[in-house]
């Protein structure tokens, strides 16, 4: 039983010490790495990281060095068997809102050691709600748009079914 | 000799800081090997944009080919006015016109597009600019009658062409004019680019030489420009148009342009096309 006790112990502060001596910021920048090879660039004001999260503040998204939209905040969680990447205020470039609605007001993705192969995803917006999920073995998104208004401009990429809209795509 | 901490406390210490330290080094081993040490930020340009010209200053070369179709410019057309519709009596003389599809009434010594309505004879309605006198006749409709309409617009028009864009690029004979609202039309509906002209991005290595006309729509106010499938847009208004940010940066500013010159290549010829913005 001692044997039990000191091993869980041993797991716990494993455990606790990959997550908290994480170097975040530096995985950051390996995000951005990745991202950039898809010419995506975030340009942030402040990072600061937590025990368990990296925080960005004033996001700039730049898509081929363009300037496409900002978000006031982003937030890195992890637990390892428990990760999440929320977005709070993302505001599209005034040039692009009759592509796409313009303001997102949170968006949540979530990934769980439960799941492994599954992202769920939820936000809200001037578009509405909407949740769904990225199946990275499908390499397939799906949303159901649960509250529709204003998606007149994403009307042609989307499907019409019994709960309402849905987008599906993939990559 | 008695001892301090118990052994098992002074074990399980040993043990967690090896933990630690084991960990701190794999993450430490991790970031030297893989991790980048510094973020990718992109660089904000500060301001617009100085204006520049091309300029050959070399003597002993030959300035390019390049095919001039230059306007005089004018502040405003009077063919942009329609005359729709006259009352003249001895004291008052009111006129409907129609100005970029609105229709406006109009009292003598009114002003539209920088015209100053003067007066109006049995058909026709005369203006002046810069001391010159223009006149307007009454537009006919094509069962003979004149087109007299009300002065507010119809409640139904408005309705069908509530997509459609305002303005178009006129042919002036000698020169082209490109109504300005059409350009705020464009700036605000950027769909309505891609429905009437598609482009492609040119590259010679990392180096943007401008974007190729891919298609262009008949009857589109572009294809009204003079360009055609396969041209190469090179710049406009002086600015190199030589990524898709400096393509977007362009478009984000269209309506504040004052005038418009484009710089094409077609085939092996460079040429440079300056329209009216009015």
């Amino acid at each position: 039983m001692q044997m039990v006790k000191k091993s869980v112990l041993v797991l716990l502060v494993t455990w606790l010490a990959i997550v908290i001596l994480m170097p975040k910021q530096e995985i950051y920048y390996k995000l951005e790495e990745a991202l950039d090879s898809y010419e995506i660039r975030l340009n942030e004001e402040k990072k600061s990281e937590g025990l368990f999260s990296l925080n960005l503040k004033g996001v700039t998204v730049y898509v081929k060095g363009i300037n496409v939209a900002t978000i006031d905040e982003v937030n890195f969680f992890t637990l390892l068997f428990y990760s999440s990447v929320e977005l709070r205020s993302l505001l599209v470039d005034d040039s692009l809102k009759t592509m796409i609605p313009q303001e997102t007001t949170s968006a949540v993705l979530e990934h769980s050691i439960l799941s492994p192969l599954d992202v769920s995803v939820m936000a809200s917006g001037s578009f509405g709600a909407l949740t769904g999920n990225i199946d990275l073995n499908e390499r397939t998104v799906h949303l159901d748009f649960n509250e529709s208004k204003n998606i007149q401009m994403l009307k042609p990429s989307l499907k019409k079914s019994e709960k309402g809209w849905v987008y599906e795509t993939s990559f | 000799m008695k001892h301090l901490f118990k052994p098992q406390v002074v074990t399980g210490l040993w043990i967690f800081l090896i933990v630690l330290l084991v960990i701190k080094v794999l993450w430490f081993l991790l970031e030297v090997v893989w991790l980048p040490s510094s973020g990718l930020d992109q660089l904000e340009e500060r301001g617009g944009k100085a204006l520049y010209y091309r300029a050959k200053l070399s003597p002993n070369e030959a300035p390019a080919p390049t095919i001039r179709k230059k306007t005089a410019p004018i502040a405003g057309s009077i063919k942009d006015i329609t005359l729709l519709a006259i009352y003249n009596a001895s004291d008052i003389t009111v006129v409907t016109v129609e100005y970029k599809r609105k229709t406006k009434v109009l009292a003598k010594g009114d002003e539209i597009n920088g015209f100053v309505l003067e007066g109006a004879g049995p058909n026709y309605a005369t203006f002046s600019k810069n001391s010159k006198i223009y006149k307007v006749t009454l537009r006919i409709t094509s069962n003979g009658h004149t087109a007299i309409q009300p002065s507010t617009p119809s409640s139904t028009a408005p309705s069908s062409r509530k997509n459609k864009a305002e303005g178009d690029v006129v042919d002036a004979g000698d020169h082209k004019i490109v109504d300005k609202s059409l350009l705020e039309h464009y700036a605000a509906n950027v769909e309505d680019i891609y429905k009437n002209i598609g482009i492609k991005e040119i590259k010679k290595g990392k180096e943007g030489k401008g974007f190729s006309i891919s298609f262009i729509r008949k009857g589109s106010p572009f294809a009204k420009l003079g360009l055609k499938r396969g041209d190469v847009i090179e710049s406009i208004n002086g600015q190199k148009i030589d990524s898709e940010k400096a393509a977007f940066d362009m478009y984000k500013n269209i309506k504040n342009i004052d005038n418009l010159s484009l710089v094409i290549k077609r085939g092996k010829e460079e040429m440079e096309l300056e329209y009216e913005v009015n």
